[in-house]
C-alpha cells in the first residue's frame, strides 16, 4: 500500500518542482534553421534566466503541421505557448479564437512592411507578428538574357514555377493574375478568380506548358524540382522563394543569375505572392507575457539579421534594406493571399481546378468559373459575405 | 435453460468486445455524420444537420468522380490479378526443380510495404518518360493499376495454389483419357473446381482494392486534378487536410455501406458449402 502511496505522490513532486516558467516553442527545427533557432534561444535565455524555454519538434510539412495545430488547439491543449504559423492560417486561428490579439502588448509595427501586418490582422486585430518574409520572385539567367522580361507574355525561353497541385501553385497563379490586374476574391467576400483577367492569367500558363516553354512535368514540379531543373541549366527562367538564391549559390549557375519581380501583363502590375512565417500566442497558454517577450526577441532585428545571414530567409522590418537591395521593391509590391479563416479550403479548390487546366482536361474558363462557384459557396457556408 | 443462460454468459464477453471496437465507433461515426462539423470553424458551433450531408454526397462530383475512379480500379486491377494470379498458380502447380524457391520468392512483391512498392514504382516510372506519366488524366492510372498487380498477384496465386492442390490429379487424368486437350481439361475440370479459390481470392482483392489509398496516395496524390482520386483519399483529404469531421464521416458511412453491400453479395453468390 506505501508503495502505490508514493506512486501517486510522484506526479505531485514533478509539479512542485516546475516552479519557474516554461514557455515551449514550436517550428522548423530542422537543419541549419534548427541551429539558428536554439542559438537565439540560448541567448534570449541569457537575458530572461527566470524563463525555460523548450522546442516542440513538429513536421516540417506544412499540411501536416497545420493538421497537429488544429488538433491540439481544438483540445484547447496550452502548449507549444508560441506557435509558428504559415501566414495564410493567421486568420483561420484568429476567427477559431485559438490564438491572442497582441494588441493588448502595444507591439510597435511601423518598421515592419505593411502588406505582412495586414496579412496577419483579422477583423482589425493583429494576431501575429511576422518572423521572416517571403516573396515569390522570377529568377534569370544573366548569361542568357540580359534584362527581365518587360512582360509576362514575353518569356520565350524555358521558364519553371511550380506546377504540381498543392499550395505552391496557387501563389504562382497569384501572381499572373495579378500580372493582368485581377483578384481571387473581393473584400466583401465575393469570389471574383474567373474575372477576364483570371481567365487571360490561367491561359497563358495552360499555353506555356503546351508551347513547351514550361515543362510538361512541371505539373508535378514543387520548389526543389524547379530549381533543380534551373542549377542544372535546363531553364532560363524560373519561378520561386527567395531560398533559392542562398541555395544556388554553391552551385553551376552560382554567379549567373539574377532576381527579379515576376513581370506584369498589360492591365495589370508586378505582383508576387507574400509568404512567410509569423509568430503567435497559444489563446491557451499560462504564460502569454513570456511568451511575447520571447516574440519580440525573435523578431527584433539582430535576430532577423542573423536568419538572414545564415539561412537566407528575408526580414519582415524594412529598416534591414539598404537603398540598393533587389529584394525590398519586391516584398513592397507583394499581395498577400485572401485574409479568410477557410483560405484552406478555398485554395484546395481553386488547386483542383487550376490542375485540371493546366493538364489539358477542361478549358482555363470553365475551370475557374466551377472554381468560383465551389469556392463562393464554402465562403456562403461558412457565413463570411 | 440454465445451460442456455450458461452459454450467453460465456459469449458475453466476446460479444462486447465486438461491440466496443466495431459497432461503437460505427455508431459514432454515424452520429457525427448527422452533424456538421468542421474543426477549421468553431464558432459554427456541431448543429445537427440530418440527412443534410447525404443530400450533399448526391449532388457532390467530387464524390462521384471519386467512386466511378475506385470502381474502375477495382475492375482493372482486380482482373488483371486474377488473370496473371492463374497463370502464375498453373505454373508453380507443376513438380519441377525448385518449386519451394520459387514460390518463396514469388512473395516477395507481397512481403513490400505497399508504400515501399509504390515509391519504387514512382521512381521507375519517372526515370522511363519523367513525369508524362503523372500529368495525364489517364495516362496516371497506368502507374497506379501497374503497381497494384505487381504488388498483390502473387497473393492471388497463392491463394489459387491452395486451391489447385485441393484438386486431386486423377480427374485430370481421366478427361486425359477420355482425349481432352490440356484446354479442354482446364476449362471444364480444374476451373470449375477452382471456384471457391476463385471467390475467396476476389472477395479479399475487391473489397482491399475498394479501400485502395496509400498507392494512390505516394504516387499520384490523386492527381493531376483529381483525375486518379479514389473515395478513399478523397474522405482522408476532407478529415485531414480540410478538418471536415461530419462530411468526411457521411462518406466514411458510405464506404462502408458500398463495401458492406459487395461483402453480402459475394456471400450470397457463394454457396457455404463452397467456401469450406
Amino acid at each position: 500500500m506505501s508503495r502505490l502511496a508514493l506512486l501517486l505522490l510522484i506526479p505531485l513532486l514533478a509539479c512542485a518542482r516546475d516552479e519557474g516558467t516554461v514557455l515551449t516553442i514550436s517550428g522548423s527545427t530542422l537543419g541549419k534553421e534548427g541551429q539558428l533557432l536554439r542559438r537565439q534561444i540560448d541567448r534570449f535565455r541569457q537575458a530572461n534566466p527566470a524563463i525555460e524555454v523548450r522546442i516542440q519538434e513538429t513536421p516540417d510539412d506544412a499540411t501536416q503541421r497545420h493538421q497537429l495545430y488544429v488538433q491540439w488547439l481544438n483540445a484547447h491543449v496550452g502548449t507549444p505557448d508560441v506557435l509558428q504559423l504559415d501566414v495564410i492560417w493567421t486568420a483561420e486561428f484568429a476567427a477559431a479564437g485559438w490564438i491572442l490579439p497582441l494588441d493588448q502588448f502595444r507591439p510597435d509595427v511601423r518598421d515592419f512592411f505593411p502588406a505582412t501586418i495586414d496579412a496577419n490582422r483579422w477583423r482589425g486585430r493583429l494576431y501575429a507578428l511576422p518572423w521572416f518574409v517571403d516573396v515569390g520572385m522570377l529568377y534569370r539567367r544573366t548569361d542568357q538574357v540580359a534584362a527581365p522580361p518587360r512582360s509576362i507574355e514575353e518569356i520565350d525561353r524555358t521558364f519553371v514555377w511550380q506546377g504540381a497541385r498543392y499550395e505552391g501553385l496557387v501563389t504562382v497563379f497569384l501572381e499572373f493574375l495579378g500580372a493582368y490586374g485581377g483578384h481571387v476574391m473581393a473584400d466583401d467576400g465575393r469570389v471574383t478568380v474567373s474575372s477576364a483577367a483570371g481567365v487571360r492569367a490561367l491561359t497563358l500558363m495552360r499555353d506555356l506548358i503546351r508551347r513547351g516553354i514550361t515543362p510538361r512535368e512541371a505539373l508535378t514540379w514543387h520548389e526543389e524540382e524547379c530549381r533543380f531543373a534551373f542549377q542544372n541549366g535546363r531553364a532560363t527562367y524560373m519561378r520561386n522563394w527567395p531560398y533559392a538564391v542562398e541555395a544556388m549559390n554553391g552551385s553551376a549557375v552560382a554567379g549567373r543569375f539574377a532576381v527579379s519581380p515576376m513581370p506584369a501583363a498589360p492591365g495589370g502590375r508586378p505582383t508576387a505572392a507574400l509568404g512567410g512565417a509569423p509568430l503567435a500566442i497559444n489563446a491557451w497558454s499560462e504564460h502569454p507575457d513570456a511568451a511575447y517577450d520571447l516574440i519580440a526577441f525573435l523578431t527584433a532585428p539582430e535576430q532577423m539579421e542573423e536568419r538572414l545571414a545564415m539561412v537566407g530567409q528575408y526580414p519582415s522590418r524594412m529598416s534591414l534594406y539598404d537603398e540598393s537591395s533587389d529584394v525590398r521593391p519586391i516584398i513592397e509590391a507583394a499581395t498577400p493571399r485572401p485574409v479568410t479563416p477557410i483560405y484552406a479550403e478555398l485554395s484546395d479548390q481553386l488547386q483542383i481546378w487550376l490542375h485540371r487546366a493546366l493538364a489539358g482536361e477542361v478549358e482555363p474558363r470553365v475551370a475557374l468559373d466551377q472554381a468560383a462557384r465551389a469556392m463562393q459557396r464554402l465562403v456562403d457556408e461558412a457565413g463570411l459575405r | 435453460m440454465n445451460d442456455r443462460r450458461l452459454a450467453w454468459l460465456f459469449v458475453t464477453p466476446a460479444l462486447a468486445t465486438i461491440a466496443l471496437i466495431a459497432i461503437f465507433p460505427l455508431g459514432w461515426t454515424v452520429w457525427e455524420s448527422l452533424h456538421r462539423h468542421d474543426l477549421r470553424m468553431p464558432w459554427l458551433g456541431k448543429p445537427f444537420i440530418g440527412l443534410g450531408h447525404y443530400i450533399d454526397i448526391v449532388s457532390d462530383p467530387r464524390f462521384w468522380g471519386a467512386m466511378n475512379h475506385t470502381l474502375f480500379f477495382t475492375i482493372a486491377s482486380v482482373s488483371l490479378e486474377l488473370l496473371f494470379g492463374l497463370f502464375l498458380a498453373l505454373a508453380m502447380n507443376r513438380a519441377f526443380r525448385g518449386r519451394g524457391a520459387v514460390r518463396a520468392a514469388i512473395l516477395v512483391p507481397w512481403a513490400i510495404p505497399t508504400v515501399v512498392a509504390a515509391l519504387l514504382w514512382r521512381f521507375l516510372f519517372t526515370a522511363h518518360g519523367g513525369a508524362t506519366w503523372f500529368t495525364d488524366a489517364r495516362l496516371a492510372w497506368i502507374p497506379v493499376i501497374v503497381a497494384d498487380v505487381w504488388k498483390t498477384t502473387p497473393f492471388v496465386a497463392l491463394l489459387l495454389l491452395a486451391g489447385l492442390q485441393n484438386i486431386p490429379d486423377d480427374l485430370r487424368e481421366a478427361a486425359a483419357v477420355d482425349g481432352a486437350t490440356r484446354f479442354a481439361q482446364l476449362r471444364h475440370v480444374v476451373l470449375p473446381l477452382l471456384r471457391p479459390a476463385i471467390l475467396v481470392a476476389l472477395i479479399f482483392r475487391t473489397l482491399d482494392a475498394f479501400r485502395v489509398f496509400d498507392l494512390v496516395y505516394v504516387l499520384t496524390g490523386g492527381g493531376p486534378g483529381t483525375a486518379t482520386e479514389p473515395i478513399a483519399l478523397y474522405t482522408f483529404n476532407t478529415l485531414f487536410q480540410n478538418l471536415r469531421s461530419g462530411y468526411a464521416a457521411a462518406l466514411s458511412v458510405v464506404v462502408f455501406a458500398v463495401t458492406f453491400a459487395i461483402a453480402i453479395v459475394y456471400i450470397r453468390v457463394l454457396d457455404p458449402k463452397e467456401l469450406s
